[in-house]
């Protein structure tokens, strides 16, 4: 006989614990066990059966594993919490006592947890962590964009818009960003970095409030694991190309209003050593390992690639054609020939991604006064473009407004007459090409550059459309109506207000007034036996149709209505095999079905509102 | 006596002087002392002086007796004598003026008498006069020291305090110590400190440790220790240690992951569709009716958080108000909601129903209505076919049974019966025909007209046999009356039968195959609701004595001598010959309205009112091999065909649906069960439908009777 089972000691009921178990177990309090749900990733858990989960009780709750809880009581976190809520009762009666040095001592004793293990718990290696940065950039942005108060502290949102600085100069640098988005809600933009995609949404320049019914704290604690996530990633990702992280702020600057610009990108010191170390043993032993003389080049190209793009100031024109012949200054001595044609790592990323990499880099651009700076300095320079602004948008213009070699202006004002003009002026607007904001996102999205004669200024724009498509099968406004549709269109607009009456059934008779042999061909069509093909024929013949015609027709229509019937009977014969469909399987079915009826409408809905949309249109052309 | 032992004390004290710096405590001092605490004093202060002050310090304080120094006469020393004391009245002053003798006793006891107590002579002291309340305000008003005094329970009057009492009360009221007498402040008296009682010797010979005076090595060499490294600097004195604090980042993931597998990481957020464009193509723009559902519906319930917007110029696009709400939402999706793996199916739903061979390859089956008999309007609660498949019997609630011919619907005979008709079932047997018509409480057997002559007779011998076989030994309620066979016609039944009483209306006649038995079941609750009748011995009987639950339908098997009872829920089956339950079959339907058997009796199909049909494979289990739902309202009827391989079952949404049942002989194939048709024709009539069909013996053909009173025959 084995050992009596007893109720709760296995199972479900011990799998799972519910919050204020777990609140209890660990001993600490509600905003604790948030925090540090929050910072270790530890979120609910579905249990098959709720009931069992909570030993009969059915009262809503939400439960947690107990594995993970049972992880949570021994994490340094916890153990510093309570610490610091020991501090926090010591410092209030250091205050209340009026015992200032104890109260600074001890706050210079404050006890502080640090997220380097969860960071390494969570992510271990770094592929998981970049794959899940999303969130944390758009924390970053978000909060770099918010004004300071009592419950955001300076410091938080300095730290924010400098992490997001790095960011976007690290994507800048490594030519990472492959798509862009202009919606209401912000600016979507896509990279590519270690072959993960990363999407982050920056909200519009406009200050953001945080509103009454967030709760900030919980807000304060994401952002916390967020920035040392971030920390940690951003010095992986400088450190593999060979940049100093953190990268030094010019302050002067900074205050300046330059932005991104304020930070300076620098090479690792350590790294020039060990290069010119490997340099050393090539000039030593004379003999070069292909494997030393791609390290080489890439260092070079990189240090050549970064000046030319964000130190731009120093280099007026991108040294592209300097990439490719890198390699052919460091041939090795031995077999000259073959080295030539080897193709190097570099080239053959650059052959792949040459194209939309460096889109903008035979251009100028130059922005206007009203158009973002961040977000258009931020894509031309990631495009390999050179970009210039106002004095009023921030300091750190590479150059000015007269610059000759500007070939486009960003502008997003309406066309107005200029009487007042100087004939110099008038020549170089007149060269320059003025273009609205949305060119330079569709020619990203593209990845070519479009023409620029849609998105002139003062045109109407072409619409606007999401990079990231939709989901298959779902209505594509690029492409135009269905052949069938179009056809319709052109009949319903050649006998313009017919359609309606088509459309309606009763209207059936006035129809065979205006077009009797069709009728005729229709009563064939519907004719099931010879006699009533017969009196079909007879009337036919009334309505003045030859025989052959009428012949050819009748079988098409026959044929038609066979096939209509044949599909009829095929679906009534599917409708009944469903009855033999098991419980579970009818739902399922119906679920399916369900959504993609609801897939279709919507997409009926949208070409039905395209279809009236191009009517409209094009009554008003005619007008 | 203890005079005796203070007088030796004393002269202890003063002939031992020279032990004065260490008194003796003796035992019997404390008792000395209570009398003699001043005195005691005195000897402390004064421990140089002679016996004779002590004496005079005595005298001034003493009150009371006075001793008298005398010589002893026996040691010779002197001696301190007191008087006698006089044990008279007087000399107790706590009894001067208490007259009452009672004691501590409740004084309530004497409350209904005139005296109080008595005295030392056993007189009674009378209760002393109390005056009124009046009297006692002004008592209080002239009495200068009413306020000083008390209500005295032994005298039963107020007495004055006594000034000892009133400061014993002042004392307290003050918080002071209520004895008068006693000190706080009384001298320490120093018993073995002080001058002259210093300890000079030690107390130990043990030489003092060098401990004591050499300063510690260990000590000196932790305190190197700390000094050194603040020489080094590895210790800073003073450090603020949250300035350290500041994020140190390095790298992280140089090191070898753990073999833990990564955390799942969390779902994405969806990514922006074409219409969350700033400037949308113009077919994403809602109409005024979309927006206003838009906004009527709750924020939770939005397909979409935005409604989509479009602006000319990027410079126009305002902040997006719910910026912040999003993210915090999406937040709260991240370490609130519990997240399961869902496995997405990318399946085409149509491959979830099942392949079954096409119903056209399945042929003959019914599919067109081929003839409609009408019944004036009547319910026809039943109908059934001639085993030859001839003939069709239908009978309807107003008591009419007509026959009529299957292949052209023209009417043969009509008779008309006082009530309703619940059943009517054609005999199986071939070799003579007739049919019974269940009406009401009576079973009447009718042999339909233009019979061959050989079987007409066949059947008068059978129905109204010339010799009556012996009644049973056991007299049985139902009785059978018969016409004699060269009186009946086809006008008139044969042979009746009526079963007992308030019985109810028999609701089903089933054969036996072979023709000689036949069950009815009344509608009546009482356990006379089933009865087996025997043509041959013209006898009826109640096969069960108790039936749980009432009994629906029952069924004779078709080649073994079984026999079902389904009542409400449970369909049961019986072994007639060893007359026990063989088993019960479980059909999850809550009200069994239909039930028939497969010919080969392996399998039964059931019908319920709450629409489902569950299919029995009697070899197999207790429950439902198959459960079908597919009528939208309750099942009315089921029927196998005899001989091609289909079955019907009609319901009362007016629609008849046939299936294609192939049953395979090997235990290891299942049924394959195909729906064929729904045929539809029937009106539905104050919510009845097809109440009963029937199919033709030779030809896959049905036949159906409705509630809208018409009964229809169904052809391939």
């Amino acid at each position: 006989m084995g050992r009596i089972k007893q109720r709760g000691k296995a199972g479900a009921a011990k799998a799972y614990i519910t919050r204020s178990m777990a609140v209890k177990k660990l001993q600490c309090s509600l905003a604790d066990f948030r925090r540090l749900c929050i910072l270790k990733g530890i979120f609910p858990r579905e249990p098959r059966s709720r009931k069992r989960a909570n030993k009969g009780s059915s009262a809503p709750t939400s439960f947690y594993y107990t594995k993970d809880i049972a992880y949570l009581a021994h994490e340094p976190v916890l153990k510093k919490l309570r610490e610091h809520k020991a501090f926090a009762k010591k410092l209030s009666r250091a205050l209340g006592r009026g015992e200032w040095s104890v109260a600074k001592s001890l706050e210079e004793n404050k006890p502080m947890y640090r997220l380097d293990h969860i960071i390494k718990e969570r992510y271990p290696t770094f592929i998981d962590a970049v794959r899940d940065i999303d969130d944390a950039l758009c924390m970053i942005f978000l909060f770099a964009s918010l004004p300071s108060t009592s419950r955001v502290s300076a410091t938080l949102i300095e730290n924010c818009s400098r992490l997001a600085a790095e960011w976007q100069l690290y994507v800048m640098h490594s030519h990472a960003l492959r798509k862009v988005f202009l919606s209401i809600k912000g600016v979507y933009y896509q990279a590519e970095v270690m072959d993960q995609t990363v999407t982050w949404l920056v909200p519009y320049q406009f200050t953001q409030h945080i509103p009454t019914d967030v709760d900030v704290r919980v807000m304060l604690t994401f952002l916390e694991l967020y920035q040392t996530l971030l920390g940690f990633v951003f010095f992986k990702l400088y450190t593999d190309v060979g940049l100093v992280y953190p990268p030094p702020l010019d302050t002067k600057k900074d205050e300046a209003g330059a932005g991104v610009g304020a930070f300076s990108l620098q090479e690792a010191k350590t790294m020039q050593s060990a290069v010119s170390k490997s340099k050393t043993v090539e000039v030593d032993g004379k003999r070069v390992s292909s494997k030393d003389v791609r390290q080489t080049i890439k260092t070079i190209v990189t240090a050549e690639a970064a000046d030319g793009d964000i130190n731009m100031p120093a280099s007026d024109s991108v040294p592209m054609d300097e990439d490719d012949e890198e390699f052919v200054s460091q041939p090795s001595k031995t077999h000259p020939e073959e080295a030539s044609t080897l193709p190097t790592l570099k080239s053959l990323s650059a052959l792949s991604q040459s194209g939309p990499l460096k889109l903008f880099a035979p251009y100028t651009f130059w922005l206007s006064r009203e158009t973002s700076r961040p977000v258009f300095e931020f894509l031309v320079r990631s495009f390999g473009g050179r970009i210039g602004w106002p004095a009023s948008s921030g300091s750190g213009s590479p150059f000015d407004e007269t610059d000759e070699t500007i070939t486009h202006v960003i502008i997003d004002r309406p066309l107005v007459e200029r009487p007042n003009e100087s004939e110099e002026e008038r020549e170089r607007r007149l060269r320059r090409k003025h273009v609205q904001p949305q060119w330079i996102v569709d020619c990203i999205n593209a990845g070519k550059i479009l023409l620029e004669e849609p998105y002139l200024q003062g045109k109407t724009l072409p619409p606007h459309l999401s990079p990231f498509g939709d989901h298959v099968g779902a209505y594509d406004p690029a492409a135009g109506l269905t052949g069938e549709d179009v056809e319709m269109e052109q009949e319903g607009s050649d006998e313009s207000g017919e359609e309606q009456d088509e459309e309606g059934s009763e209207a059936e008779e006035e129809e065979e007034e205006v077009q009797p042999e069709k009728a005729a061909l229709k009563a064939a069509a519907a004719a099931e036996d010879e006699a009533a093909l017969r009196a079909a024929e007879l009337e036919a013949e009334a309505a003045g149709v030859d025989f052959g015609t009428f012949e050819k027709e009748a079988r098409k229509a026959q044929k038609k209505t066979k096939k209509a019937e044949a599909k009829q009977v095929d679906e009534a014969e599917e409708d009944m095999n469903k009855m033999m469909m098991s419980n579970k399987q009818k739902k399922l079915y119906e679920r399916m079905k369900y959504g993609e009826k609801k897939r279709a409408a919507e997409r009926q809905n949208l070409e039905e509102k395209r279809k009236v949309i191009e009517k409209e249109k094009r009554r008003k052309n005619k007008a | 006596m203890q005079s005796e032992d203070e007088g030796e004390d004393s002269d202890d004290e003063s002939d031992d002087g020279d032990y004065e710096p260490f008194p003796e405590i003796d035992p019997s001092s404390d008792s000395e002392d209570e009398e003699e605490d001043d005195n005691e004093d005195d000897e402390d202060e004064g421990e140089d002086e002679e016996d004779v002050s002590e004496n005079d310090t005595e005298d001034e304080i003493k009150i009371g007796p006075r001793p008298k120094n005398i010589i002893s006469d026996i040691t010779g020393q002197p001696k301190r004598v007191y008087p006698e004391i006089d044990p008279d009245y007087d000399s107790d002053s706590s009894t001067e003026d208490t007259p009452n003798r009672v004691g501590d006793i409740p004084m309530h006891w004497y409350d209904d008498l005139p005296h109080i107590g008595y005295d030392i002579n056993g007189k009674k002291v009378l209760r002393p006069a109390r005056g009124d309340e009046l009297d006692k305000f002004l008592e209080t008003v002239e009495d200068p020291s009413a306020w000083t005094s008390a209500f005295d329970t032994n005298a039963q009057m107020d007495r004055p305090l006594t000034a000892e009492e009133l400061d014993i009360i002042r004392r307290l009221q003050e918080n002071e110590n209520p004895d008068a007498s006693y000190d706080p402040y009384e001298p320490t008296i120093e018993w073995f400190t002080g001058k002259g009682k210093e300890e000079v010797m030690p107390l130990s010979a043990a030489p003092e440790p060098k401990r004591r005076w050499v300063p510690s090595k260990w000590e000196k060499q932790k305190v190197m220790k700390i000094v050194r490294a603040i020489r080094q600097g590895r210790i800073v004195p003073n450090k603020p240690k949250t300035a350290s604090a500041q994020p140190q980042f390095y790298a992280i993931w140089n090191e070898e992951p753990s073999t833990h597998p990564a955390p799942l990481p969390a779902p994405k957020p969806r990514l922006p569709t074409h219409a969350e464009s700033y400037n949308p193509p113009e077919e994403y723009l809602p109409t005024p009716e979309e927006r206003a559902q838009w906004e009527a519906t709750e924020k939770e319930d939005r397909e979409r958080d935005f409604l989509p917007q479009k602006y000319s110029a990027l410079r126009l696009v305002p902040a997006y108000q719910q910026f912040i709400q999003e993210r915090f939402s999406r937040q709260l999706d991240l370490y609130l909601a519990p997240r399961v793996q869902r496995v997405k199916l990318r399946i085409d739903p149509n491959s979830l129903v099942p392949k079954l061979p096409s119903p056209s390859s399945l042929k003959p089956f019914p599919v067109y209505k081929s003839l409609q008999v009408p019944h004036a309007g009547q319910r026809v609660r039943c109908v059934s076919v001639s085993p030859d498949g001839a003939w069709v019997v239908s009978g309807d609630e107003s008591g009419v049974v007509r026959m009529w011919e299957v292949t052209i619907g023209k009417e043969v005979k009509r008779w008309t019966f006082p009530g309703k008709i619940g059943s009517v079932e054609w005999c199986p047997r071939t070799d003579v025909s007739f049919f019974v018509v269940g009406m009401e409480e009576k079973l009447h057997f009718i042999i339909p007209p233009n019979l061959p002559v050989s079987i007409l007779i066949a059947t008068q011998t059978l129905l109204a046999p010339a010799n009556l076989p012996p009644p049973p030994s056991v007299p049985s309620p139902v009785k059978w009356v018969s016409m004699a066979a060269s009186a009946s016609t086809s006008d008139a039944p044969i042979l009746s039968l009526d079963l007992p009483s308030s019985s109810g209306q028999a609701k089903q006649i089933v054969w036996h195959r072979r023709g000689d038995y036949l069950a009815t079941v009344s509608s009546g609750e009482n356990q006379a609701a089933v009865w087996i009748h025997q043509i041959s011995r013209r006898h009826s009987q109640a096969p069960f004595k108790k039936v749980k639950g009432s009994v629906q339908l029952v069924l004779f098997h078709p080649t073994k001598p079984h026999f079902f009872v389904a009542t409400q829920r449970f369909v049961r089956m019986y072994n007639l010959a060893e007359q026990k339950l063989l088993k019960t079959l479980q059909s999850g339907i809550r009200w069994i309205s239909s039930m028939d058997v497969h010919p080969s009796g392996d399998h039964l199909i059931v019908g319920g009112y709450d629409r489902k049909l569950c299919w029995f494979d009697l070899e197999l289990s207790d429950k439902p091999y198959k459960v079908l739902r597919y009528h939208s309202r309750a099942l009315r009827s089921v029927h196998f065909h005899p001989t091609y391989p289909l079955f019907a079952s009609s319901s009362d949404d007016g629609s008849i649906q046939i299936f294609h049942a192939r049953v395979y002989n090997d235990l290891m194939t299942n049924p394959l069960i195909v729906p064929l048709k729904i045929l539809r024709g029937h009106a539905v009539k104050d919510g009845l439908g097809v109440l009963q069909i029937r199919w033709c013996a030779r030809q896959p053909w049905l036949v159906s009777a409705g509630a809208d009173g018409e009964v229809a025959v169904w052809c391939s």
